[in-house]
């Protein structure tokens, strides 16, 4: 008799896994970009603990991205795991990660729909929802964002400067960090 | 309505009626327990509640292995470690609960250190993050009718180090046995009376109209408020009403599995920061906020208030207000039942009655809108929409 019956997750998981690793990274560098160009952001940020270490990820494994605060600045460390997160956001599932990763629903309802867990500190977790909503602004077109923000998005700076923004994080900050 | 997805639990069995209490001794034996410990605090084993449970228990042949009566006001790490070190040490093998909102959070504070094994509560600040195949069997006896944290996954404990209140949600923190007796309640005086079931009311309201509501959880919120409207006033007018007591232990019940589910919002999210900022008490703070804040939610909301209105004052009324007229009338009915609690408990109606003035605003304000409950509100808000909400109601 056959017990052994683990299955190894299909091409379309893995697709979506890959995705969902992109977009990661893609948030984590405009955290950083709009702790930089945006005024709330950078207030937001300013009040996290020195140290204060955010992770975003998918459960069970890989995709995942961590942003940190030292220094008095945001760093992305990208899909790190070394560094131990003070606040860990985990979906439970790519299937329950891509629909608010690719922006057709908001993070607020998410969590309303139970799809990621969060451990650490809860107050920490609601800046943390401010500024990927005001991240969201700035990745997305407002058709999109006028359904998945609690309110219309306001930029403080353009879509142009913050995809710079987000490419310079790309290219320079990586190491530097976003100064607050 | 019926939301996209949801997830509903209420696993805990609850025995309702007079002399509920005797039965604490069976529930014991059905989670294979015999030695518990009861958690509680020294002013309710003055006022001789904890010896009813007692009693009952030695009747039932349960021999309590120890009395932990040192919870204060607000839980702190210091006590959830001290009391399961005293657990421990004591060989208990189960935790009955004797108390108000601290008590049992507490208690679910130290299930999480002796179910997990772990010295740093910390480790599960947050929300579905604890882990277990079973937690310490928990009995819960509430001495309030308002918190509703019997049949709740919440509990609220006080780092004392980093003077910060962490917040730990879990479907694994629900007691396996809620226990409503009206003897543990019919003490009460009327103005705590009359505070805890406006909490327990604006649980009810707030969990029907906030993002998480369901079907399941609307069902309980509104069978909770057709009791806080039948029985509420009873209660204040008379003490001893035992069928009164135990009609509102249910209500807090009722809406406590109710908002366990579907969560609170901006009226809880700005009374908490009340009290952490002014010592506001938490059931004070209810009863004034919840008519401004189901104003300030109005445009999003209304037509959930609107539904409510049956409860609040009956099919009578609800059928001869037009449909666009019963989101206004149900704010009106909840500022009719706060102001019959005034003029017969004493309750206040305005923040300033309570300590707040206006220099205390902008600091509420920043501590409220960090607050998880604001996360699952009907409608945004930002710092100068609470501040708005605050300066209607000082
Ligand atoms: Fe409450």
């Amino acid at each position: 008799m056959k017990t052994d019956v683990r299955l190894s997750p299909g091409p379309a998981k893995r697709t979506k896994r890959m995705l969902a690793g992109v977009v990661f990274a893609v948030m984590g560098r405009g955290l950083v970009a709009c702790a930089r160009l945006d005024g709330r952001v950078r207030v937001e940020a300013g009040s996290w603990p020195e140290g204060t270490a955010i992770t975003l990820a998918i459960s069970p494994g890989s995709p995942r991205v961590t942003v940190r605060k030292q220094n008095g600045r945001i760093h992305t460390l990208g899909s790190r795991t070394d560094v131990p997160s003070t606040l860990l956001v985990t979906f439970k599932g790519v299937d329950s990660a891509l629909p608010v990763l690719l922006g057709m629903k908001g993070i607020l309802e998410a969590f309303a729909e139970h799809r990621a867990t969060v451990k650490g500190d809860l107050g920490i977790a609601m800046s943390l929802v401010r500024c990927l909503h005001i991240v969201e602004g700035y990745l997305y077109p407002d058709i999109m964002t006028r359904r998945i923000l609690p309110r219309p998005a306001v930029r403080e700076a353009g879509h142009l400067r913050a995809y710079a923004g987000l490419l310079g994080t790309a290219a320079n900050l990586g190491e530097k960090g976003a100064g607050l | 309505m019926i939301p996209a997805y949801y997830e509903f639990s209420n696993h805990a069995k609850v025995l309702s009626g007079e002399n509920a209490v005797e039965n604490i001794a069976y529930e014991l034996k059905v989670l294979e327990a015999a030695h518990p410990i009861v958690v509680t605090n020294r002013q309710l084993r003055d006022l001789g509640l904890v010896d009813i449970v007692l009693r009952a228990l030695a009747d039932g042949g349960i021999d309590v292995c120890a009395i932990y009566d040192a919870v204060p006001v607000d839980s702190s790490v210091d006590v959830v470690n001290d009391l399961a070190k005293t657990f421990r040490k004591t060989g208990c093998d189960a935790i009955i609960a004797v108390g108000g909102g601290s008590v049992l959070d507490t208690a679910k504070g130290a299930n999480i250190v002796l179910t997990t094994g772990s010295t740093d509560i910390k480790e599960f600040m947050g929300s579905e993050v604890i882990t277990a195949r079973a937690m310490v069997p928990f009995i819960a006896v509430p001495t309030t009718a308002g918190t509703g944290s019997e049949v709740t996954g919440a509990a609220v404990i006080k780092d004392t180090e980093r003077h910060v209140k962490m917040g730990f949600v879990s479907y694994l923190l629900l007691p396996d046995v809620a226990v409503l007796d009206p003897r543990m309640t019919e003490g009460l005086p009327p103005r705590l009376t009359a505070s805890t079931g406006l909490d327990a009311l604006t649980h009810a309201v707030e969990a029907f109209s906030c993002r998480q509501a369901n079907p399941l959880s609307d069902g309980y919120a509104r069978a909770a408020i057709d009791l806080i409207r039948e029985y509420l006033v009873k209660t204040l007018e008379d003490g001893q009403d035992r069928t009164a007591r135990l009609a509102m232990a249910n209500a807090a019940m009722l809406a406590g599995v109710s908002f366990s589910n579907a969560m609170v919002g901006i009226v809880h999210a700005i009374g908490h920061a009340c009290g952490g900022q002014c010592s506001v008490a938490h059931g004070d703070a209810m009863g004034i906020l919840l008519p401004y804040g189901m104003e300030y939610n109005m445009d999003v909301a209304g037509e959930r208030y609107g539904e409510l209105l049956l409860h609040l004052k009956g099919a009578e009324v609800y059928a001869s207000t037009p449909a666009a007229e019963r989101p206004r009338v149900a704010v009106e009915a909840v500022r009719e039942l706060l102001g019959d609690a005034a003029r017969r408990a004493g309750m206040p109606m305005r923040l300033s009655q309570v300590g707040v003035t206006e220099a205390d605003l902008p600091a509420i304000a920043a501590t409220a809108i960090n607050d998880g409950a604001m996360s699952l509100n009907p409608k945004d808000a930002d710092i100068s929409d609470i501040l708005g909400i605050l300066r209607a109601a000082l």
